[in-house]
């Protein structure tokens, strides 16, 4: 009798998220108990966050240093075999980043640093796959809302 | 265990710099039958349902307009092409990005009927796979911090430890949200109530896949049976 009511109420859609958050809760406190271990010989590494920032470090956290086009950064790749220009651009930035940097501390943790800025080559070269994907997750979500608002598939208004 | 004990033989890899896919007998066979269900699906037409009305003998068909047709086509095809790569890719992070675009446009397929319950299971399960991006971006991060990689083909060869259990059954927990596995198939069941069948089919079959996908990827982390 009781278990026949829980599986009527999985059975009704709108409890499904509540059920799903109670259960990803259940496991994300008993990751608390489980001991963790760290791998400090990290695939992509980069300083300690607060080392840069202390140095006064206009790029802080996100300097990875180079010279581009002449010496490497500091980026480490899975598979460096299939990645033979691996850090030649990561220290590239635009004249406009180069002027932004010279004035403010803070450029590494602002909105300038990506597009044209800093160049997260991690992003663009040795996992330029993912980059794809996650914006074509991003284009899929904007053809969908784009079409539901273009054809208006609820009626909005009482006409 | 050996990546070729779980998948039969080791056909070979594609390397895209940091992301190597890689082929065996059983990932290429799901592939496969991937592209060619969603070809089929490509080149179809929809269904249209036929109800009874009550109290009379009128009967009303339920068609799909030309405008949703197409947009449901495209984002079949795209959730089918998705499908196709999770289920080569060698990269667990890759992956997960697999997933969520599945669960994405799973959404879309159903966004555009007309019925309201329909629409209501759709906002539930959008709800769900919002959620769900937590622990399935969380696992991959997890399994990263802990083993220094997440390529497939590196982690075959990491001996187990209790925080990658931890992280993989966060990353089971994220694709059970996303593809919407029992106990939390109501919303994608109710989806199901519409007219346009061909293209409501790709997502019960994606979800199937990845699920067969994901239970192979945990295996191959975690090594159940010795290494």
């Amino acid at each position: 009798m009781k278990l026949g009511r829980i599986w009527n109420s999985l059975a009704t859609p709108k409890n499904i998220p509540k059920v799903f958050s109670i259960i990803l809760g259940l496991v994300l406190l008993a990751g608390f108990i489980v001991p963790l271990t760290y791998n400090d010989h990290q695939l992509y590494p980069r300083p300690t966050p607060q080392l840069q920032i202390s140095e006064k470090d206009p790029l802080a956290p996100y300097n990875r240093g180079g010279i581009p086009l002449e010496e490497p950064g500091i980026v480490k790749a899975q598979y460096p075999q299939f990645a033979p220009s691996e850090g030649m651009v990561t220290g590239y930035l635009s004249p406009i980043a180069i002027g932004v940097s010279n004035t403010t501390l803070y450029f590494g943790t602002s909105i300038y640093s990506s597009p044209g800025g800093l160049i997260d080559e991690i992003l663009y070269y040795s996992r330029g796959f993912d980059t794809i994907l996650e914006s074509s997750i991003l284009m899929m979500a904007f053809v969908i809302a784009s079409w539901v608002a273009l054809h208006f598939t609820m009626r909005r208004r009482e006409e | 265990m050996d990546l070729a004990t779980l998948g039969g033989q080791f056909l070979g890899t594609i390397p895209l710099g940091d992301i190597v896919l890689y082929l065996t007998t059983f990932n290429l066979f799901m592939f496969g039958a991937a592209l060619v269900f969603t070809a089929i699906i490509a080149m179809s037409r929809t269904e249209s349902q036929v109800e009874a009305e009550f109290g009379t003998l009128n009967e009303r068909e339920k068609k799909v307009s030309k405008d949703e047709f197409k947009i449901r086509r495209f984002l079949s095809i795209v959730c089918g092409l998705a499908t196709a790569g999770a289920m080569i890719t060698g990269d667990l992070f890759n992956f997960t990005l697999f997933v969520c675009l599945i669960g994405i446009v799973n959404i879309g397929i159903v966004a555009a009927v007309k019925e309201v319950d329909v629409l209501d299971s759709a906002f539930q399960y959008g709800i769900i796979a919002m959620i769900a991006t937590l622990p399935l971006f969380g696992g991959a991060a997890s399994i990263l911090a802990t083993t220094g990689t997440i390529s497939l083909l590196e982690l075959v060869n990491i001996p187990t430890s209790a925080f990658m259990l931890f992280s993989s059954i966060l990353l089971f927990i994220g694709v059970a949200g996303e593809s919407g596995v029992a106990p939390f198939f109501a919303t994608k069941a109710e989806m199901f109530r519409t007219a346009g069948s061909p293209f409501l089919v790709i997502i019960h079959l994606s979800s199937l896949l990845v699920i067969v996908r994901t239970i192979e990827i945990l295996l191959i982390i975690n090594k159940p049976f010795g290494v």
